[in-house]
């Protein structure tokens, strides 16, 4: 049974922590990808995951040089697991040896910098020592990150190299002798690569080089005739032996490169689990420096399903307020099983205290710490959040309907311990059946065991035994003599930012009977709607409650 | 002293162009190496693309392999690696991919017969020439594009050596005048430091046609001077000192700007490769007093001719070499096939 679907996953803004989490290697990636959500009754492993974090943040905090080294030596690590299968039953190429080798490398490199940190980490980071296969792949133990088919491998390649190297020698030696010798007999000079060309047109001198015994005559054309040097009976004798000597060269190569390979394979799940522990070490390590820079905490279990946030602050709405460098009016709330409703204001952050209800939930089941000062989680079977988007518009349905449809979706699925946000619900139909079905939905969820939070604009919704009111504070303690003031000489656009100035987005707990603030009308005035149209609605108000 | 030990003083990376398919560029490449192989240079061998196969993707003529000497640097695609009959040491895995695999920078080990590619980013390049630089080679020659309508830009290397030959045409006349005439283009003056040439900089990165009227800056909303004749010409007025084009000078840009203008008027153009005149139209602008300046131009370290043509036919070698020697002076001009004498000009 799924946690959650892709809508919520991306709604809440989860994908945005996962996208932000900076996961350098492979292995990292693979384990991102790989993440499950712990459920209800795994509250000690999530803990475990959590410690894991925590040491890691640590390490952050008190060696930052260490963990920057971590992550320069993460940088340029490749996946080679497909390598470490293929040495079971293949000869590696130069390449593929030359891969291991930099892992290896990199291995030794972490090993060092952890053992130097003087940390004593969990087992989960600590890689094996993988010493004894580098130094199979690096004879002459230099420790560069280089690779070849060294002479260093084996006696024999050493000596037939060196053969090979002495015959080229020979045979150049050989050749120059001649080369010297028709230059001094015939006063020609040839070329480095031992050939001369001669012009046709010449045809004298043509008939001169053709007799000399030690030229043979190359490449010819109407205009040309390129002479080169004749091997000697000698020359090519080496020739020959330099042939044999290559066969014998790239036999002994293939050895040499079977029983690195084989060195490889008898180490391969040794290996095989070091990457599976950089990739752990990579990931938590992101995990870490992202809670570190949003300043995240980590949850407190608790085993009942309630939820507590203590001046939670949403980490997408965060990032943009921060680019514009405004500060976050953070949020508490305090949930648990039944329903509770967010009302209040227009621009009052109903729809973001709900998606944060969500991120806490989610980033907490996912292992992650959270954006508040303090966070209390109990966690859940099924999280969703019901949200209006674009999405539906493109599927052919209307609002409504998508929304109908997800509700039927989320009703199916809800089971004991299920997280439900739902923002404001049936607002797209008619005001009266909207209520109708938003109080109905109401009484029926806050007999289960879901904490359900409900954004909303219905008055009488929130009227009832068992259910939570929360308000936005919003603009009722805001000073409207200077709002006004303020906004009367703003552009559209400073218009918003100076409401978003005024608005306080904190929640209360509002007594039952407590009228919801009506705050459209003036917001709209705020925002620049003609008197005449908010007088007019004003009037229609007052008829409508006369 | 060859021909390489020279430019060495003077350049760290060179690439070789060819002025056509088949104009020896590969052969000059051979050239180049085995001078440094006598002279004991630490060479980096590198190319925009993929070189060395053994016979021409494009035209099916057979292209010498790349011979390589112990020490030299080079730049190997991963899935050539194992086709190179050197013995090579891996020194780097690039961060640079190609077609064929990512870019390993190599040292021969043991000599023979490379394949060599590289990437075909400019950035990419420069940057991977530093490494190889890094590692020890002493000068980079970069086998360059195809032909020389296709080579990036002059900031790909310190200079070129440009590789010139029979394939051009049967006649040595026209070789020579063809050559003469984008060396010439090559080495245009450069657009001095001044306010022309600042302003032009600072809207260059937009790609449109721009004019200095009385040293203010005019941008026209077009990006390439083909089929915009009339406009150009419209667009000039006796206050204009500089015309800017980013894109292809071609016959069709200029041929509706009325002659009188040409003689007040300086045309800039990015670098010399935009250029798209034959030289006999060439000789005939200049004489009605049309100039050009460049933001970049392109230095010719040298000049290598080969006097045989794929088709079949060749010239004489003292010939061909003489004949160019005497066109074009202050370059160093070397036959790749028999060598040639170059100290007197360097």
């Amino acid at each position: 049974m799924r946690l959650s679907n892709v809508k919520t996953r991306s709604e809440t803004g989860l994908d945005h922590v996962m996208q932000s989490i900076n996961v350098m290697t492979p292995f990292g990636k693979k384990r991102m990808k790989e993440m499950k959500p712990f459920m209800p009754g795994e509250e000690e492993l999530l803990n475990d995951e959590f410690r894991k974090l925590e040491e890691l943040l640590q390490l952050a905090e008190e060696k930052p040089q260490t963990v920057d080294m971590l992550i320069e030596t993460f940088m340029d690590i490749k996946d080679v697991g497909f390598t470490i299968e293929r040495s079971q039953n293949n000869a590696l190429s130069v390449v593929e040896l030359f891969e291991i080798k930099s892992l290896l490398l990199k291995m030794k490199t972490l090993i060092e910098l952890l053992a130097a940190a003087g940390y004593s980490l969990s087992e989960e980071f600590i890689l094996e020592d993988t010493m004894d296969l580098l130094d199979t792949l690096d004879p002459r133990k230099d420790r560069m990150n280089t690779f070849y088919i060294y002479d260093d491998f084996s006696q024999k390649l050493g000596d037939l190299r060196k053969q090979k190297r002495e015959f080229e020698l020979s045979v150049r030696r050989e050749q120059k002798v001649i080369k010297q010798k028709i230059e001094a007999q015939y006063g020609i000079s040839l070329t480095p690569k031992f050939d001369y060309a001669v012009s046709k047109a010449n045809k004298e001198l043509v008939k001169i080089i053709k007799e000399i015994p030690e030229l043979i005559t190359g490449d010819e054309d109407y205009i040309s005739v390129t002479f080169n040097l004749k091997n000697t009976e000698e020359i090519d004798l080496l020739i020959q032996e330099m042939d044999r000597l290559n066969e014998s060269i790239e036999e002994e190569e293939l050895i040499i490169r079977e029983v690195l390979s084989k060195a490889i394979s008898q180490k391969s799940a040794i290996l095989m689990k070091n990457c599976e522990k950089i990739g752990e070490l990579d990931f938590t390590l992101s995990k870490a420096i992202y809670a570190k820079r949003t300043h995240c905490v980590k949850p407190v279990l608790l085993s009942e399903h309630r939820i507590e946030i203590e001046e939670g602050r949403h980490l997408v709405v965060e990032e943009i307020l921060n680019q514009k460098s405004k500060a976050y009016c953070p949020v508490s709330i305090q949930l648990q099983d039944g329903v509770t409703c967010i009302t209040g204001a227009n621009m009052g952050g109903k729809t973001v205290s709900l998606k944060l209800v969500g991120l806490v939930a989610m980033l907490t089941q996912y292992g992650f710490f959270v954006p508040c000062t303090e966070a209390k989680v109990g966690l859940s079977n099924y999280i969703h959040i019901l949200i209006g988007d674009s999405q539906s518009m493109q599927r052919g349905l209307s609002s409504f309907g998508s929304e109908m449809e997800e509700l039927k979706e989320i009703l199916d699925q809800s089971k004991d311990r299920s997280l439900l946000l739902i923002d404001e619900i049936a607002s797209g139909t008619n005001p009266v059946e909207g209520l109708a079905l938003t109080k109905s939905l109401v009484e029926y969820l806050k007999v289960r065991a879901y904490i359900s939070l409900i954004t909303t604009h219905f008055d009488r919704v929130t009227v009832g035994e068992g259910i939570k009111n929360m308000q936005v504070r919003g603009l009722a303690n805001a000073d409207f003599r200077k709002l006004e003031k303020e906004l009367r000489y703003a552009n559209r656009k400073e218009r918003i930012e100076i409401i978003q100035k005024y608005m306080d987005y904190r929640l209360y707990h509002a007594e039952n009977d407590e009228e919801i603030p009506k705050d459209a009308l003036n917001i709209a005035k705020m925002l620049g709607i003609y008197d005449e149209i908010i007088e007019n609605a004003k009037k229609f108000l007052n008829d409508g409650h006369e | 002293m060859g021909l390489l030990s020279q430019l060495k003083q003077k350049y760290k990376t060179l690439s070789i162009v060819g002025m056509a398919k088949n104009a020896g560029k590969t052969t000059a490449l051979n050239y180049l190496i085995e001078e440094a192989m006598d002279d004991g240079v630490i060479l980096g061998i590198t190319s925009t693309g993929r070189d060395g196969e053994s016979t021409d993707l494009v035209t099916g003529t057979d292209k010498p392999r790349v011979f390589l000497d112990q020490g030299t640097i080079v730049s190997v695609p991963v899935k050539l690696y194992d086709l190179a009959d050197a013995g090579l040491e891996i020194l780097r895995m690039t961060k640079y991919s190609t077609a064929l695999g990512q870019i390993m920078l190599c040292r021969v080990a043991e000599s023979g017969y490379v394949q060599i590619a590289g990437p075909v980013n400019t950035k990419d390049h420069k940057k991977m020439c530093q490494e190889m630089l890094e590692l020890g080679a002493e000068i980079i020659l970069i086998d360059g594009a195809i032909d020389r309508k296709s080579i990036a830009a002059p900031d790909t290397s310190d200079a070129i050596i440009l590789a010139t030959g029979a394939v051009l045409s049967r006649s040595i006349k026209k070789v020579v005048e063809e050559t003469a005439h984008i060396v010439g283009l090559y080495q245009l003056p450069v657009l001095p430091m001044g306010d022309a040439r600042n302003l032009l900089l600072s809207a260059s990165d937009m790609e449109k046609i721009m004019l200095i009227k009385e040293n203010k800056l005019e941008i026209l909303d077009l990006k390439t001077g083909l089929s915009a004749g009339k406009f150009l010409d419209e667009a000039i007025d006796e206050n204009t000192s500089y015309i800017y084009i980013p894109g292809a000078l071609t016959r069709s840009v200029i041929s509706d700007i009325h002659p009188s203008k040409m003689k007040t008027v300086e045309f800039i153009l990015k670098d010399p490769t935009k250029i798209f005149i034959d030289a006999m139209l060439w000789q005939q602008l200049r004489k009605k007093g049309f100039t050009v300046k460049v933001l970049e131009n392109i230095k010719v370290a040298a000049l290598t001719v080969n006097p045989h043509a794929p088709a079949g036919y060749s010239f004489e070698h003292e010939a061909l070499l003489k004949a160019v020697k005497d066109s074009i002076e202050g370059i160093p001009v070397i036959d790749v096939k028999i060598g040639g004498d170059f100290n007197e000009t360097i």
